[in-house]
């Protein structure tokens, strides 16, 4: 049986002082946890489950944590993870795995504006759709959507890859769409089987970035 | 293509230069110079090919053996031709031919408003009498976070080093200010590039990782900063720092973000920021994971608990709206502001945005402190002011208006060796101070460098005991507007100070 953490209104400051030393001794369940913001933060080991929904900045600066949320995720969502794995089964908010290094975000609805925002190298994996300005500034990693997105999709991108399963609304600049190859194939395949995604690779489209430099010449 | 300059006259004297009587024996100036000022023809003698391109450095002046080279700047130029003067015709030319707006280095030339118009009155026989100091005693010290944090920052003296990037800088500059911080006691701050490790130990006066040979005392303290780009953060890096600096704006390019060129993102760069080799680092103008006051109190909240409750969290301000930003920011949860003005340096920026955005550092002062008195947070939320501070005196003046302590910036990289060619933005820096040229890096030994700074910092020091002792007090904490006035009207009406003869407030700052 897992331990449980209950909130029980309190702020962020006592229930984390009681998740560090809970998720030492093993996996933790966190009960009342939707007004807290910025819960299991800059975690290097751990399981720990949010019973219902989640505040903003759940796993924020996340370093091999791994988070599960029963319900909804607020806004922020594992902002600035370096590694760990933080999955949402229902919906997240605005701007999901924005500013990360690595580690896997995985949410089985659909996800707000601003997701993936200077994304430096984690894989997010949005099942349903994903709102406008994703994945701007984009400098490493994976993004994949199978929904639909909305306005300005990978904005300035610089690198790292953005596979859609379903369309767009509009590219945002520096971008170029081409399709999956064989080795993107074999990537998404793996990232199907390992998170259950329904959706075929072989009709999902790929954007990558148009030019190394799109602010300054060299001079 | 370097830089059209035009500001400056390079002349070679004949008669003493080595290589005009003897070509082929000296070529140092062509050598020295990253800017292609200097040529060698066919039979190696040097000539000058283009004092156009000359950034006034002076490098090529200070290794000349025979002393045979005069830099000059084109000031006559200036009073006639103004407001076509050369380099702004050459400016024109440069974005009619490329389509491209300039970018510079380091900080705002010309006039502003300054603390020039400021004076201090001494201590005679109508106030508490002078300290005498050659003999008697002066509290500098600083603290940051007393009644908030389970480590505050004890600062020696009310000094700090602001926020400049490893990549902005090259990484033996980064290890001189903290060795230079360690010698002094006081505050160096990463700046937006991520952490170089080397500065975790120099910074307590280790020489080596293990922390077991100890060169440099007393030690001081390092903040690691969390800006918009967030290169190189992790939790490892946030719990890195003896404190946390949310940055969100600077004096040079407020409102604007970071700008790192590729031309200086090396592989050693890019690897400490996480990103790829050679692309433009350009951190956003406001923070994508923030949305409103009420985000950025969050933001307070999950650093503290990162880092344990235990350090303080700094704010870092542009030149703005100081009375509603520095409230802001103390309802957010600082524990310390720095504010920046007008004057405040950058390794890049788009020229007209140094130049013309901003409110003058002189001018900041007196409606924060407004503010945080305000609040009842002053002289417990620690105000640091930065932004063109170049000496004891203008640091007595601010600290004197109400802030706690100043920052120095350009004033650092000067007194490593920098001669202000404002030419940062190349990477091309002739001392190796914002160069990532490993050639050019080679000028700068950080030791000596790190020396230079704790030499300056304890003579800035000195002048600020001094100038403390003269006026009756005995503490930097004691000082107070009453010290000063303003010896001219604007200063007066923009400072809120005392003007001379006169000896009140104007009327409108009497309510």
């Amino acid at each position: 049986m897992p331990l449980v953490v209950a909130v029980n209104g309190r702020n962020l400051r006592p229930v984390s002082a009681e998740l560090k030393e809970a998720v030492a001794k093993g996996p933790v369940v966190v009960q009342g946890a939707a007004h807290l913001h910025g819960l299991v933060a800059g975690f290097k080991t751990g399981e720990v489950v949010i019973g219902g929904d989640c505040g903003h900045y759940l796993g924020v600066l996340n370093d091999g944590a791994t988070i599960r949320v029963k319900g909804n995720a607020g806004r922020y969502l594992a902002d600035n993870m370096t590694t760990g794995i933080v999955t949402v089964e229902g919906d997240a908010g605005y701007g999901v795995g924005q500013y990360c290094y690595g580690g896997t975000i995985v949410v089985n609805g659909s996800a707000g504006d601003y997701t993936a925002v200077m994304n430096k190298g984690a894989t997010i994996i949005i099942k349903g759709n994903v709102g406008d300005e994703v994945a701007t500034y984009t400098l490493g990693g994976d993004l994949v959507v199978v929904g639909n997105a909305g306005k300005n999709l990978g904005n300035y991108l610089i690198r790292g890859n953005i596979y859609i399963g379903g369309n767009w609304e509009s590219l945002g600049h520096n971008t170029l769409l081409t399709e999956v190859t064989q080795d993107d194939l074999i990537k998404l395949g793996s990232y199907k089987n390992q998170y259950s995604i329904e959706a075929d690779p072989t009709t999902f489209k790929k954007i990558v970035r148009l030019s190394e430099r799109p602010f300054y010449k060299a001079n | 293509m370097p830089p059209v300059n035009g500001t400056f006259c390079v002349t070679l004297m004949k008669d003493r230069c080595i290589n005009a009587s003897m070509p082929g024996k000296c070529a140092t100036c062509f050598e020295v110079c990253p800017y292609e000022v200097f040529a060698l023809d066919n039979e190696s003698s040097v000539r000058v090919q283009n004092y156009n391109a000359c950034v006034g450095c002076r490098i090529c002046a200070e290794f000349c053996p025979a002393d045979a080279i005069r830099i000059n700047p084109a000031e006559s130029e200036f009073l006639v031709r103004s407001p076509w003067t050369f380099p702004q015709v050459e400016e024109i030319h440069y974005k009619a031919q490329t389509g491209q707006y300039m970018l510079r280095g380091f900080g705002t030339m010309g006039y502003a408003p300054n603390f020039d118009d400021i004076t201090i009155v001494p201590a005679q026989i109508a106030s508490p009498a002078p300290r005498d100091k050659y003999r008697e005693e002066c509290n500098m010290q600083v603290v940051i976070g007393e009644d908030t944090c389970e480590d505050p920052i004890h600062l020696q003296n009310p000094f700090l080093f602001p926020a400049m990037s490893f990549g902005a800088l090259s990484r033996e500059a980064r290890m001189a200010l903290s060795i230079g911080a360690a010698q002094t006691g006081i505050l160096n701050n990463t700046g937006e590039g991520g952490l170089l490790k080397d500065e975790t130990w120099l910074i307590k006066g280790y020489e080596n990782e293990e922390r077991t040979l100890k060169r440099w005392e007393p030690g001081g303290y390092l903040v690691v900063q969390w800006s918009t780009g967030r290169w190189g953060v992790s939790a490892d890096y946030v719990r890195a720092g003896d404190g946390v600096e949310i940055k969100i704006g600077q004096g040079a390019k407020p409102g604007m973000g970071g700008h790192l060129l590729g031309a200086k993102v090396t592989e050693e760069i890019a690897a400490v920021r996480g990103i790829p080799v050679g692309s433009d680092a350009l951190s956003p103008c406001r923070y994508y994971d923030v949305q409103d006051l009420e985000d950025m109190k969050r933001m307070v909240a999950f650093i503290r608990d990162v880092t344990d409750y235990k350090v303080p969290i700094f704010f870092k301000l542009g030149p703005s709206r100081p009375y509603e930003d520095i409230k802001a920011c103390v309802e957010a949860g600082a524990d310390a502001i720095s504010i920046d003005g007008l004057a405040g340096g950058t390794g890049a920026s788009p020229t007209i945005v140094t130049q013309g955005v901003g409110i003058p550092t002189v001018a900041l002062i007196a409606p924060a402190v407004q503010a945080l008195k305000e609040m009842g947070v002053h002289r417990k939320v620690k105000l640091f002011v930065l932004g063109g501070i170049r000496n004891g005196l203008d640091a007595y003046k601010a600290m004197a208006m109400g802030a706690d302590g100043v920052g120095f910036g350009a004033a650092a990289e000067i007194a490593m060796g920098c001669r202000a060619c404002m030419a940062c933005h190349t990477g091309r820096c002739p001392y190796g101070i914002t160069s990532q040229d490993p050639k050019l890096r080679a000028r700068l030994n950080p030791v000596e460098a790190g020396q230079q700074l704790a030499n300056f910092i304890k003579a800035t020091a000195e002048e600020v005991k001094i100038l403390t002792m003269l006026s009756g007090h005995d503490d930097i904490k004691d000082l107070s507007e009453e010290d000063l006035r303003a010896l001219e009207f604007n200063t007066a009406a923009t400072t809120g100070l005392k003007l001379i003869g006169y000896e009140k407030r104007l009327p409108w700052w009497e309510h």
